[in-house]
C-alpha cells in the first residue's frame, strides 16, 4: 500500500506521453486527417458487425441474405423476435439461466477475489508469497481451457454437477477469481495502510475496516473486475456446451449455437438472439460507466 | 499520576532493532514529545502504544492496565497520522464523527459533538465538504477533530506537521499546544524537529538508534545533555565540539596542527577530574567574539558570516586548520561588524562548557549535572 504526500501547493502535472504526442501533431492538417481517419476506421471495424446484427434481426431472411446487401433495413420487422420465442420457447429458460449464472458468478467471484487480493496486500508473507501465490492463481488461466474440459466433465459427472446451475457457477467462479485477484490487488495497493490503521484505532476490527473503508474505496475496482467477470461469464460457450445439455442449465450462448445445425443456419434468429444477448452487458456497462472509467484508469480518488 | 508506561519494550524486524529496551513514562495530562533523527524508532514506539505494532518484548501499561495484547479498537487511544489518513469517501463531518458512529453513539448526540469539535477547531463551515476539497491545513484540523471528538485516554501524533508548509506549521503548532492544554489530554507526540519538540513538549524523550537517550524538560536537555549525541542533536546551530587533552588546568586540542591552548577555571578543571583526553562542547551562543586581541582568548579566522538581523552566525577556523579539521560556529550580536578573512578572538563561557568521555560519549558529570540526570522511571 502506498502513502501519498499531501501539500498545499498544487502539483504540477506534466503532460502525459499521449497528450504530448497529440499536441505535437494536432496542428498539422494532414496529421488530423490521419488521426480522425484512423479512429473512424476503427469505429467502423468494431461497430459495423454490431450494426449488421441488430439490423439483421429486423430484416426478413430474404432481406438479410440478399445481394447486393441491404445496408439499411427497408422494414422494421419485429416478427423475428416473436418467431424465436414461439419456435423455441426454451429460449426464455436460456436467458433466465444465463442471468442466474452470470449474476451469481459475478458476485461470488468478485467478492472471493477481492478478499483474497486484500489478504495478499494487507499481510506480511514470507518468501515473497504475496507475489508468487497471486501469480500462481493467475497462471491457472494460462493453459488452453479445453485442456481441463474432460477432467472437469468427469469430476462433475461423479459429483452430480453436470447440467446444473450450481455446477456452472462453481466452474465460472473458478475461471474468474484469478482475474479479480490480479486486478483488485492493484487497487488495494493504492489504498494507504494508514486508512485501515486509522479505522482500527477509531474502533473497527480489521475485518470491519475491510468492509467499511477498504471496499468502498476500491469500488471502482470492484466494478471493473465485476463487469470483466460478467462479460466473460455471460459470453462463455465452451464449458457451457460441455457441461450442460438441456434447458435445465444451458445458457444463452448454448442456445445461440443450437441455431446453427448441420442442415441450416437460421441467420435471422441468430441475429435476434445475439441482439438480446448483447443488451444486458451494454445496459450494465452504461449504468456503471463512471465507476468503470475510473476503475480501468486505476485511480482511487481522494 | 502515571498514565502511560513502557516497560522494557523492544521491537525487532529480523536483524534490525527498531526500538530497544524502551522505558518511557508519560504523566496524566502531560505533553510528551518523542524526538530523534529519522529512523531512530520514534514511530515504532508510538505504534506500539496504539497497538498497530506488536512489541517483540516488554509490556505497555495505560492507567496501570497491561494493554500489550489489547486490540487497537479497545485501547481508547486516538492517533493523528502524518498523512492525516482521512477517509476519502466521507465528508468532513462524517470523518470527525466516525469513531462515535462505530461506538454506536446516536445520530443526534454524534452531530452535537461533531459540531462542538468543529467549532473548537474553527472548521464548522467545512462540515459538509468532501475531504478531497480541503487544503493541507484544513485536513490537519479534521484529523485532529476526529482524534479529539471521542475524548481518548491518550492522544498520539506522528509528525502531524511534517506535511505542512512553514507558515501553516507555526500556526498549527500553537493550536495543538493550546488544544492539549484545554482538553488536558495525555499526549505523545513524535517529531524529528527539535525546535517543534522544544516549543511543544512538557517532557522530551530523545531517541537515537532505537534507544532512549535522555528524558527531561526542554531546558534540562538543552543545558545538561547526558551524552554527545543529545548535545549535538539539540540546538541550532549545533553545539561545537573539540577533542582536547587536559593537563592540570590547561587544555589543548588533540588535533594535529592546532596551535592554541587555553586555561580552565580551577573549579571546573577539578570537576572534570583526572587528566587525559576528552571532548569539550560549547554552544554557539556561549562563545564571546572579540575583535581585539586578548590573552585569554583563542584567535580564529572568519570563514562565513550569516546575518540574521539582530544576531549573526559566524563560522570560524583556527590557524592552519581547514574547516574540515575544526570549525566553530558562534552566535554574535548583529551589530558586530566582521567579514570573511578577519581575525577574531574567541572566549568560551566556562560555566557553559560541556565535557564528554571520548569513547562512550557520556557526559562527564560535574556536581550540578549529577542532580539533573534524566529521571529514570522508577518501577
Ligand atoms: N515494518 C517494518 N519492517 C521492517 N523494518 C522496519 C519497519 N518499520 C520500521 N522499521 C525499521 O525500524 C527502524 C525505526 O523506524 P521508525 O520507527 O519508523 O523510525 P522513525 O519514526 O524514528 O523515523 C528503522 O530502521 C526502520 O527501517
Ligand atoms: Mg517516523
Amino acid at each position: 500500500m502506498a502513502t501519498k504526500p499531501e501539500t498545499d501547493t498544487p502539483v504540477f502535472e506534466t503532460p502525459g506521453r499521449f497528450e504530448k504526442l497529440y499536441n505535437e501533431y494536432e496542428g498539422t492538417k494532414w496529421s488530423r486527417v490521419a488521426i480522425y481517419g484512423g479512429l473512424s476506421m476503427y469505429l467502423l471495424w468494431t461497430l459495423f458487425p454490431v450494426y449488421w446484427m441488430v439490423t439483421g434481426s429486423l430484416k426478413t431472411r430474404e432481406g438479410l441474405l440478399t445481394f447486393p446487401p441491404q445496408w439499411i433495413p427497408l422494414q422494421m420487422e419485429i416478427s423475428n423476435y416473436v418467431v424465436l420465442f414461439t419456435q423455441r420457447p426454451e429460449f426464455w429458460r436460456f436467458i433466465l439461466n444465463s442471468m442466474i449464472v452470470t449474476i451469481a458468478t459475478t458476485i461470488i467471484a468478485t467478492f472471493l477475489g477481492a478478499c483474497a487480493a486484500y489478504g495478499f496486500v494487507a499481510f506480511d508473507w514470507p518468501y515473497d508469497l504475496d507475489f508468487h501465490l497471486p501469480f500462481y492463481i493467475l497462471s491457472t488461466r494460462f493453459m488452453p481451457p479445453i485442456v481441463v474440459a474432460i477432467p472437469i466433465y468427469v469430476i462433475f459427472r461423479d459429483i452430480a454437477l453436470v447440467n446444473t446451475l450450481p455446477g456452472l457457477i462453481l466452474l465460472y467462479v473458478m475461471f474468474n477469481v484469478p482475474f479479480v485477484v490480479w486486478m483488485m490487488k492493484g487497487f488495494f495497493d493504492e489504498i494507504p495502510d494508514s486508512l485501515v490503521e486509522s479505522a482500527m484505532i477509531d474502533g473497527h476490527t480489521h475485518l470491519g475496516a475491510f468492509f467499511k473503508i477498504v471496499l468502498p474505496l476500491a469500488k471502482p475496482g470492484l466494478f471493473a473486475s465485476g463487469i470483466f467477470a460478467m462479460i466473460i461469464t455471460w459470453n462463455e460457450l465452451l464449458f457451457a456446451l460441455i457441461i450442460t445439455h438441456s434447458a435445465d442449465a444451458a445458457t444463452l450462448p448454448v442456445g445461440l449455437s443450437s441455431l446453427i445445425t448441420q442442415y441450416t443456419i437460421q441467420w435471422e434468429l441468430i441475429s435476434v438472439a445475439g441482439t438480446i444477448a448483447m443488451i444486458p452487458v451494454l445496459i450494465f456497462a452504461f449504468i456503471v460507466r463512471d465507476e468503470l472509467v475510473r476503475g480501468f484508469s486505476m485511480g482511487v480518488d481522494g | 499520576m502515571v498514565k502511560v508506561k513502557y516497560d522494557s519494550v523492544e521491537k525487532r524486524y529480523g536483524d534490525t532493532i527498531a526500538v530497544e529496551d524502551a522505558e518511557v513514562t508519560v504523566e496524566d495530562g502531560e505533553f510528551a514529545v518523542l524526538l530523534g533523527p529519522s529512523g531512530c524508532g520514534k514511530t515504532t514506539t508510538l505504534r506500539c502504544l496504539a497497538g498497530l505494532t506488536k512489541p517483540t518484548d516488554g509490556n505497555i501499561f495505560v492507567d496501570g492496565t497491561d494493554i500489550t495484547d489489547v486490540h487497537p479498537k479497545n485501547r481508547n487511544i486516538a492517533m493523528v497520522f502524518q498523512n492525516f489518513a482521512l477517509y476519502p469517501h466521507m465528508t468532513v463531518g462524517e470523518n470527525i464523527g466516525y469513531p462515535l458512529k462505530i461506538a454506536g453513539v446516536s445520530k443526534e448526540e454524534r452531530d452535537r459533538r461533531v459540531e462542538e469539535t468543529a467549532d473548537i477547531l474553527q472548521i464548522s463551515e467545512l462540515i459538509d465538504r468532501s475531504v478531497g476539497e480541503l487544503s493541507g491545513g484544513q485536513r490537519q484540523r479534521v484529523a485532529l477533530g476526529r482524534a479529539i471528538v471521542r475524548e481518548p485516554a491518550v492522544f498520539l501524533m506522528d509528525e502531524p506537521l511534517a506535511n505542512l508548509d512553514a507558515k501553516l506549521k507555526m500556526g498549527m503548532r500553537t493550536r495543538i499546544k493550546r488544544l492539549q492544554r484545554e482538553l488536558d489530554v495525555t499526549t505523545l507526540y513524535v517529531t524529528h524537529d527539535q525546535e517543534e519538540a522544544m516549543s511543544l513538549g512538557d517532557k522530551l524523550i530523545v531517541m537515537d538508534k532505537g534507544n532512549v537517550q535522555q528524558v527531561g524538560t526542554g531546558d534540562e536537555i538543552y543545558h545538561q545533555p547526558v551524552n554527545r549525541f543529545v548535545a549535538g542533536f539539540i540546538g541550532s546551530p549545533a553545539m561545537n565540539f573539540l577533542e582536547v587533552e587536559k593537563d592540570g588546568a590547561v587544555v589543548r586540542p588533540s588535533i594535529d596542527g592546532a596551535e592554541f591552548e587555553f586555561e580552565l577555571d580551577d573549579d571546573i578543571a577539578s570537576a572534570y577530574g583526572t587528566d587525559g583526553t576528552f571532548t569539550l562542547g560549547i554552544r554557539p551562543e556561549h562563545v564571546a567574539v572579540r575583535t581585539t586581541e586578548n590573552p585569554r582568548c583563542i584567535p580564529g579566522t572568519v570563514e562565513v558570516t550569516e546575518p540574521l538581523g539582530n544576531e549573526q552566525h559566524i563560522d570560524i577556523t583556527f590557524g592552519d586548520l581547514s574547516s574540515e579539521d575544526l570549525q566553530f560556529t558562534v552566535t554574535a550580536s548583529g551589530s558586530l561588524s566582521v567579514e570573511r578573512g578577519d581575525t577574531v578572538w574567541l572566549e568560551f563561557e566556562q560555566e557553559h562548557l560541556h565535557a564528554f568521555e571520548q569513547s562512550s560519549g557520556e557526559r562527564i558529570a560535574t556536581e550540578e549535572i549529577v542532580q539533573s540526570k534524566p529521571n529514570v522511571p522508577d518501577s
